[in-house]
């Protein structure tokens, strides 16, 4: 089948107010749902290191709904993200203990990490209270503008 | 001793310097200043005669002799953000740079990001620190030290120091130097914001490795390659086997 063909119904139906559609011609099954509760099966932690999944229209099979609660403990996480293009650190000198660990926690205002860029030491403070729950890059390595760095649940 | 009036008289700036905090003694004067919530207008100066516990680099120490030489630090809060931070830390040492030349005379080059390096010594340096709160920079901090007075050195550096006395002959005013640095310092803030193409030129007519062999280090790393330029933000571009990589890190040198 042409996949053009394919990608065309996908965007009709997206378009459409048609949640689900299938289509049969002799060995060929075609069927576009919808997904309507969000973020399918992936915990919301996987996300980060894998691509973020298509959330449009996609040919798939039955997508199974998210786990009970899982919905809930997103909305009360919070992510840190970096300010600038830098090098992550953990620790304010090579020698020193980490500001953080996972299970900390930590109040609005207190010093996460430090990313550094072209000598300039850049401090990030938590901009929420609360508990330290993933952290999201290795120690000493470059980070993007807006990666997020921690997940934090908000208290 | 530092005469405070010696150096408003020469001090030309609407914003930069004009609350200046004078201390005789402090652990170092980015420290205080990124602690502290008292002292945090846009603009201030924080000048020390001598700081305990200087500091450069991933807590590399800066080390001074009191009365002697300029150790201070500059507040800013309005106009900061992710898209002129960079601007600011090569435009900090060009402020540096253009404040020697104006007064001294000097041949200064400038070692990315922003050593200030007269006859391949080092005589001024410099730490930038901010402090974001989520992903929004909300203070940065120029630390800026410059030997002024200072006849000798010893001890272990990894670039050799020198002083402007040293260079220069004979002592100089160390209050004509600070309010010369922060006149120059304001007018590359406004560039920043305005004009960063300027700031950047200004910076890569100081900078004399652009088109030579260098090595870059960063803790355990080394990497060879041609320095090719820096981008708009400022960043190292390194040409290895005709590929441009971008570098924000790290410690340059000539390949010995």
């Amino acid at each position: 089948m042409d996949l053009n063909l394919i990608k065309k119904l996908i965007k009709v139906v997206e378009n459409s107010e048609i949640n689900e559609f299938e289509y049969e011609e002799g060995e060929l099954k075609v069927k576009i749902s919808k997904n309507f509760n969000g973020l399918p099966v992936q915990s919301y932690l996987q996300n980060y290191s894998q691509p973020m999944m298509q959330q449009a229209p996609a040919v798939t099979a039955e997508s199974p709904k998210p786990a009970v609660g899982e919905t809930e403990k997103k909305s009360n996480l919070h992510e840190v993200r970096s300010p600038i293009v830098g090098t992550f650190y953990r620790a304010p000198a090579p020698d020193a203990d980490p500001y953080v660990q996972v299970g900390d926690s930590i109040s609005q205002g207190g010093v996460l990490c430090i990313v550094e860029a072209m000598k300039l030491m850049n401090e990030i403070e938590s901009d929420v209270s609360g508990k330290i729950v993933k952290i999201l890059v290795e120690n000493a390595t470059p980070v993007e503008y807006n990666q997020p760095l921690f997940l934090v649940e908000k208290n | 001793m530092f005469n405070i009036e010696k150096f408003d008289i020469k001090l030309s700036t609407e914003t930069i310097g004009r609350n200046f905090i004078y201390c005789e003694d402090i652990d170092s004067t980015n420290s205080f200043l990124l602690k502290s919530k008292e002292y945090n207008k846009h603009g201030l100066v924080f000048f020390a005669e001598y700081q305990s516990a200087g500091r450069g680099r991933r807590n590399r120490t800066w080390l001074s002799t009191k009365e002697q030489n300029l150790t201070f630090s500059i507040m800013l809060k309005d106009g900061i953000s992710a898209d002129n931070i960079n601007i600011l830390i090569l435009g900090a040492s060009v402020a540096v740079a253009q404040a020697l030349e104006n007064l001294y005379q000097f041949k200064v080059n400038l070692k990315w990001p922003n050593d200030v390096l007269i006859n391949n010594k080092k005589i001024s340096g410099i730490l930038v620190e901010s402090t974001s709160k989520g992903s929004k920079i909300e203070k940065a901090v120029i630390g800026i030290a410059v030997n002024v007075n200072q006849a000798g050195f010893t001890g272990q550096f990894n670039i050799q120091p020198t002083s402007v006395r040293k260079e220069f002959r004979k002592e100089v005013s160390r209050e004509k130097l600070l309010s010369e640095i922060l006149n120059c310092f304001e007018e590359i803030f406004n560039l920043s914001i305005n004009n960063k193409e300027k700031v950047l030129n200004d910076w890569r007519m100081r900078c004399n490795l652009i088109g030579e062999k260098i090595k870059i280090e960063d803790g355990d790393k080394t990497i060879h390659g041609i320095f090719e330029d820096i981008d708009e933000n400022g960043y190292l571009q390194l040409k290895t086997n005709n590929e441009i990589t971008s570098i924000h890190f790290g410690e340059i040198s000539l390949p010995q």
